[in-house]
């Protein structure tokens, strides 16, 4: 996929992903997030932290856009429907929302949505990047 | 999940959320990078950033969010964390070797204080500004 070429309106293919309980794990040491455990689990039911939901939605639009080495994230929205079960499997869409160029750089932005296997939202974003020519 | 403890009384404007700070090191820009699964190079090889105009590695911007949420779960609890909403711009980058600091401050109240809304921001050690933008959260 050429990235310059990509025009408003484009959409990826979907990607498919479960936040598992090793996933989980290794996000928490990342973060030294010492709060969110204890409310991660809860009543018998273990939570997935809603930054690491937003982390793997996120990658694999990266790895769709196949963004050059010297890209800049610039911006960043995310708005947090629902607390996602580790291990639930979601599927995130994006689409190119707005294309601009500029001294240089190209401006990306590319909404997203991650749902369940209901079609449920329970993650929604943007992303704006610069990417150099 | 569990309730949260905010309650609408507990958040007034001009009130300052719970601020937190984190040394950053490589072995963290390298751990996140295992965790969310962004090997992009300007973060993790130290020898192709060098080369780059950031003269360095850099850690993911997702990171410093991550540090941002664990301040607005700190302050607002399973409201966060399942209806919040976060706006952010970057506008620094942050290297190993910084000292970030997150932070927050209540700008409006709506419903009665059940509506939150509060200006976040992570700076460095030499208080130069790395991303700030806005949080929306409604109390259960």
């Amino acid at each position: 996929m050429d990235i310059a070429l990509l025009e408003k309106g484009h959409r990826f293919p979907p990607v498919s992903f479960v936040l598992d309980e090793a996933a989980v794990h290794r996000y928490l040491e990342a973060v030294e997030d010492a709060a969110l455990p204890a409310l991660c689990r809860v009543e018998g039911h273990d939570w997935a932290p809603p930054m690491a939901v937003a982390a793997l939605a996120l990658r694999g639009l990266m790895e769709a856009m196949g963004l050059p080495a010297g890209a800049v994230h610039a911006s960043q929205e995310f708005e947090f429907r629902r607390p996602v079960a580790v291990g639930e499997r979601l599927a995130s869409r994006a689409w190119v929302a707005h294309r601009s160029q500029r001294s240089g750089w190209l401006a990306l932005a590319v909404e997203m949505e991650a749902t369940d296997e209901a079609g449920q939202a329970v993650l929604a974003g943007r992303a704006s990047v610069l990417i150099p020519q | 999940m569990r309730p949260g403890k905010s309650t609408s009384e507990t958040w007034t404007v001009g009130r300052e959320l719970p601020s937190l700070s984190k040394a950053l090191t490589q072995e963290k820009i390298d751990g996140y990078a295992r965790a969310s699964g962004d090997f992009n190079p300007i973060h993790v090889d130290p020898a192709f950033a060098a080369a780059t105009p950031f003269g360095g590695t850099i850690a993911h911007g997702m990171l410093l969010l991550a540090y941002l949420s664990e301040m607005l779960t700190e302050a607002f609890g399973r409201a966060w964390v399942s209806g919040g909403r976060l706006k952010v711009r970057f506008k620094g980058v942050a290297r190993p070797g910084d000292t970030l600091t997150v932070r927050g401050k209540i700008e409006r109240v709506q419903d009665e204080g059940w509506h939150l809304f509060a200006a976040v921001e992570c700076v460095n050690q030499a208080g130069e500004l790395l991303v700030t933008g806005d949080a929306e959260v409604g109390l259960p």
